[in-house]
């Protein structure tokens, strides 16, 4: 019979093995019998010589070799009845895993999908790109053009908005532009139809025209998936392409984090944008990504050096026109280089690697804590089972066998706390996942549960029962028999047995202390990035984005467009106010430039850049941004009329320097040679949030937009309008009709700043909002840690307590023995965990805005927290002592 | 039960047990008793060790079971020598006359002097 036989038929073994050696010891009692024996002495003499029926048996069944795994289930059926006993602990010590597996397991699952798991193309190893963060169309060509020799291939991208609808509210799809040979590149066949060609990318279109690859999430919401979509056309930005093709499901495009809805080729980007420059050409417009695809040994070492050979050649031919001398030796100098791009090109990835590594760390000290908390506990359960297991020692077990027994109860509450967990990631996952995604950026991650996240989750189990499973296993069988067998369970002085419950306690506390601090840290900085004074009120205020490209206007009526808007948008009921901007706040976008103020302070090239923005009058106070010196925007400021410009403070601050504001004149920089007007402040405003509210609040500087040169309008622009009462998005409706009647070719996008502002901080929001949930439970843990060794110790001195008690000793005098103890543990973990704190502060100096990493406030606060903490869970037990009743304790003793 | 008890060294239970059985099927009790016999009370098996030797042979293959009608009334489980047990038997009784040899003829030598 195999082992494998043996094992599944143990019982049957069993019954014959019974049989054989009672046939064994008939036979033999008979044969004595008939020696003339009698028969009760020859049954006692058979079984003498047999060494014992059981022992006999036993070592039967070791010849089996079937043991270990008998014996695993023997233990677990064991471990369950003992679990069963008491449910309390068994929910509380499953709960808990699955909590700190589950945090665990989810995070994990984002970094996975984020930052671990490779692009799903052949070969990812192979891809790299080109290092930087974009590249113009020139170089692209350049490198192109010399690729063979390179490498094995290359390829470019870009990821855009496109609209499907053809005016009004716009209809954004995921795009993104790509050069004719990067689905080859990448290795990606089309599922239906084709990709793209060398031929579609051609400059001024391919034989197919204008055409458009499908990804199969797009296909199937569009088209429902119809066979016949290829060859079907497609409005994009107004513009009619061609589809050609669609993807396979699992190509998610180049991006992770982002999914894509239509490829097209690079070569027809200026048919459906309106570029004052042809993107092709321009050799200042930074834009696409580049990626290559390594020869089979070669290294990306390897391949920069041969693109190093070449760099001059391609600076040489890509040379911006119109830079400053000392920008283009910048510009020929900086080197270029290709890294690897195994796990694909993603923004996202920049803006939550480092959070998602931060909250990796809290989720991992969580279940640190948890592990502890539940070492205690079993700690504490094996002192009481103490007698339990000294009988089973005076019985034969060997020590072996009793930690054996031991661990496979840890493994009964890490099995089904890993199950639960798993269920907690499915979900953690995907709410984090809508946590993140805002109405600007769409976060797609694939996070259903990888092979590799349920190999991750195996290794925390397993780990996880070896950390809380191994000390009390080790010291509930450290002990002899007749110890066990003597004390009962109770001493009448000290801590005896068991005293490693305080250093798991003293771990627990530090562990919570760090995740508190940082708690405290980042809700700090949330809080201080939401309640900040914005300079601009932010709510009731609706944000529509004009895009007008497709009214290809020149920049005259551009202007004269931008202005009826206002006009249509402030005549409507409901519109207290209206104004438009080039940049609208918040949005990420920005617009720079250098300037002098005449008669200030001459600055270096670095300090004398600061923000533009051009304005409709009417804008400050939609904003509610104060005026403080001078006027506003007003209608007279034409083209034809002097130059103006509003500053605000931090301008003044910086450009001004001395004398009055109103009235300075200030030169901006324009192209070398060009020599523009000097424009004349008339305002000064309060300092308003430009960019981001993450940003200090830095010079910038207000136009009419009136006054725009031609080269500085664009058909872009964002509408704000303040709501007079009610909610403000009830007026996207009329808004639409009002700017429909002015230009119906408009595409519109529509928002509320006050999301805006919050989308801008929700790293922020979610970092903060995560650390705190864990700091909770930490601090719960590790409050019930405390509680817990605390009561053990109380009855475990329950005698003592009573004879001190009877000895005349007060209530505050047995508080204060018993909490004198807790208070050591508590300060040992403030200590250690202060210690700790302050040296990983700095691995989260890059997440905090308003404070530094070592903040001696939030990290003194975070300690109090816990001392309250520690106070109420170790209060309990000691006044529970000081109630002990001596008469009753002594006749006990 | 009279003469002189020898302990058997390491690892030739084994061997005796297969060669008991090779004369022919035998069940637990009746291996025990001839092995007995045959060593004329010399060799006393203990009988806690002939079972698990017994069922340790069985799971090398090395011995067969069958549970037989006996003349008791009762089944009894019968052991018989696999194809491997003989072959495993000769090896092992091979290797035990080398040995034996090799030991007397040490034991028989000589004290030469040096």
């Amino acid at each position: 019979m195999t082992w494998l036989g043996r094992l599944l038929r143990g019982r049957r073994l069993e019954r014959e093995l019974e049989r054989e050696l009672r046939d064994h010891v008939e036979r033999q009692v008979a044969d004595y019998v008939a020696a003339g024996m009698g028969e009760g002495e020859a049954r006692r003499r058979t079984r003498l010589e047999l060494g014992g029926l059981e022992s006999a048996k036993e070592q039967c069944r070791d010849a089996r070799g079937t043991r270990l795994v008998s014996d695993l289930v023997q233990d677990l059926r064991y471990g369950l009845r003992v679990l069963r006993r008491s449910p309390g602990f068994t929910v509380v010590a499953v709960l808990s895993l699955a909590l700190g597996i589950g945090a665990n397991t989810a995070i994990f699952n984002l970094v996975d999908s984020l930052i671990l798991r490779a692009l799903p193309v052949s070969d990812p190893a192979a891809l790299v790109r080109l290092d930087g963060s974009s590249w113009t169309n020139p170089i692209w060509e350049e490198i192109r053009a010399r690729a063979p020799q390179l490498v094995e291939s290359a390829a470019a991208c870009w990821p855009t908005r496109l609209d499907l609808a053809s005016g009004g509210e716009a209809q954004l799809v995921d795009a993104f532009f790509a050069s004719g040979d990067f689905f080859e590149v990448m290795g990606v066949p089309a599922m239906l139809g084709r990709t793209l060609t060398r031929d579609d990318d051609r400059r001024g279109g391919g034989a197919a025209g204008p055409v458009a690859v499908l990804s199969y999430a797009f296909w199937q919401r569009h088209y429902g998936g119809a066979a016949d979509a290829v060859g079907r056309t497609l409005s994009l930005n107004g513009v009619p392409v061609t589809v050609v093709g669609v993807t396979p499901p699992g190509f998610f495009g180049p991006t992770v984090g982002r999914s894509f809805d239509v490829a097209l080729p690079i070569a027809i980007v200026d048919r459906l944008q309106h570029n004052s420059e042809s993107w092709l050409d321009a050799r200042s417009t930074w834009w696409l990504d580049v990626v290559a695809r390594l020869r089979p040994t070669q290294t990306p070492e390897a391949a920069t050096q041969a693109l190093r050979l070449v760099q001059p050649q391609i600076r040489e031919a890509t040379l911006p026109p119109r830079w400053r001398p000392k920008d283009l030796e910048h510009y020929l100098r900086e080197p270029l280089a290709f890294v690897p791009a195994r796990t694909g090109l993603s923004e996202v990835r920049g803006d939550y690697e480092r959070p998602l590594l931060t909250v990796m760390g809290v989720v991992a000290l969580v279940l640190l804590i948890a592990c502890a908390n539940l070492a205690s506990l079993l700690l504490a359960r094996a002192n009481a089972r103490r007698q339990e297991l000294g009988a089973r020692l005076a019985l034969g077990a060997s020590r072996q066998r009793l930690a054996r027994q031991l661990l496979a109860e840890c493994l009964l509450l890490a099995l089904p706390g890993a199950a639960l967990g798993l269920l907690v990631a499915q979900w953690g996952s995907r709410l984090l996942v809508r946590q993140i995604t805002t109405q600007e950026g769409l976060v797609s991650l694939d996070v259903s549960l990888h092979w590799r996240v349920l190999l991750f989750t195996l290794a925390v189990t397993l780990a996880t029962t070896v950390l809380f499973g191994v000390a009390p296993a080790l010291r509930g069988t450290g002990f002899s028999p007749q110890d066990a067998m003597r004390h009962q369970g109770r001493s009448v002085a000290g801590e005896g047995p068991g005293a490693l419950g305080g250093p798991l306690v003293v771990v627990q506390v530090a562990l919570s202390l760090v995740l508190v601090f940082a708690a405290g840290l980042f809700l700090r900085t949330f809080t201080g990035l939401a309640t900040q004074d914005l300079g601009l009120d932010a709510d009731a205020l609706l944000l529509v984005s004009l895009d007008s490209q497709r009214s290809k206007l020149p920049a005259k009526e551009l202007r004269a467009l931008f202005e009826q808007i206002r006009d249509a948008a402030a005549a409507l009921p409901g519109v207290s106010d209206a104004a438009v901007s080039v940049i609208a706040p918040v949005s990420g976008m920005g617009w720079n430039n250098n300037f002098r103020v005449q008669g200030g302070p001459t600055l270096d090239d670095k300090d004398s850049s600061a923000w533009v923005n051009a304005v409709t009058p009417g804008w400050f106070s939609t904003y509610r941004t104060a005026l403080v010196q001078g006027r506003d925007v007003e209608a007279r400021d034409r083209l034809e009329a002097p130059p103006v410009l509003i500053v605000n403070e931090a301008f003044v601050r910086r450009f001004v320097g001395t004398g009055p504001t109103i009235g300075r004149l200030v030169e901006r920089e324009g192209r070398p040679g060009q020599q523009l007007p000097p424009l004349e402040i008339v305002g000064v405003v309060k300092d308003a949030v430009y960019r981001s509210p993450r940003d200090e609040r830095e010079p910038t500087v207000y136009g009419p937009i009136a006054q725009l040169a031609p080269e500085e309008t664009f058909p872009f622009a964002s509408l704000a309008v303040r709501a007079s009462s009610g909610s403000p998005a009830l007026l996207t409706q009329p808004l639409a009709a009002a700017i429909g009647r002015v230009d119906p070719r408009i595409s519109l996008t529509f928002r509320l700043l006050s999301d805006q502002v919050g989308a801008s901080l929700m790293r922020e929001r979610v970092v903060a909002m995560l650390s705190g949930f864990f700091g909770f439970l930490a601090l719960f843990l590790a409050g019930l840690g405390l509680y817990g060794v605390t009561s053990h110790a109380v009855n475990r001195r329950r005698t003592e307590i009573g004879v001190r008690i009877a000895l005349g000793a007060d209530a505050a005098g047995v508080v204060r023995l018993v909490l004198g103890r807790v208070g050591l543990l508590l300060g040992a973990g403030l200590l250690l965990g202060a210690a700790l704190s302050l040296w990983l502060a700095r691995f989260v100096e890059a997440l905090l805005y308003g404070l530094k990493p070592r903040d001696p406030l939030t990290l003194a606060g975070a300690g109090l927290v816990l001392v309250a903490v520690g106070l109420l869970a170790a209060g309990l037990p000691a006044r529970r002592a000081s109630r002990i009743d001596p008469a009753q304790v002594l006749r006990e003793g | 039960m009279t003469g002189e008890h020898a302990d058997l060294p390491q690892g030739t239970l084994d061997l005796l047990i297969l060669k008991v059985v090779a004369l022919g099927p035998l069940h637990g009790y009746a291996i025990a008793q001839r092995l007995q016999q045959i060593s004329r009370d010399v060799v006393q098996v203990q009988q806690g060790s002939l079972y698990p030797a017994l069922h340790r042979l069985e799971n090398r293959g090395l011995l067969a079971s069958d549970w037989k009608l006996t003349d008791t009334g009762r089944e009894a489980k019968f052991y018989r020598l696999t194809a491997r047990g003989r072959s495993r038997l000769e090896e092992e009784a091979e290797s035990w006359r080398r040995l034996t040899e090799a030991v007397g003829l040490i034991l028989s030598a000589e004290g030469e002097p040096s």
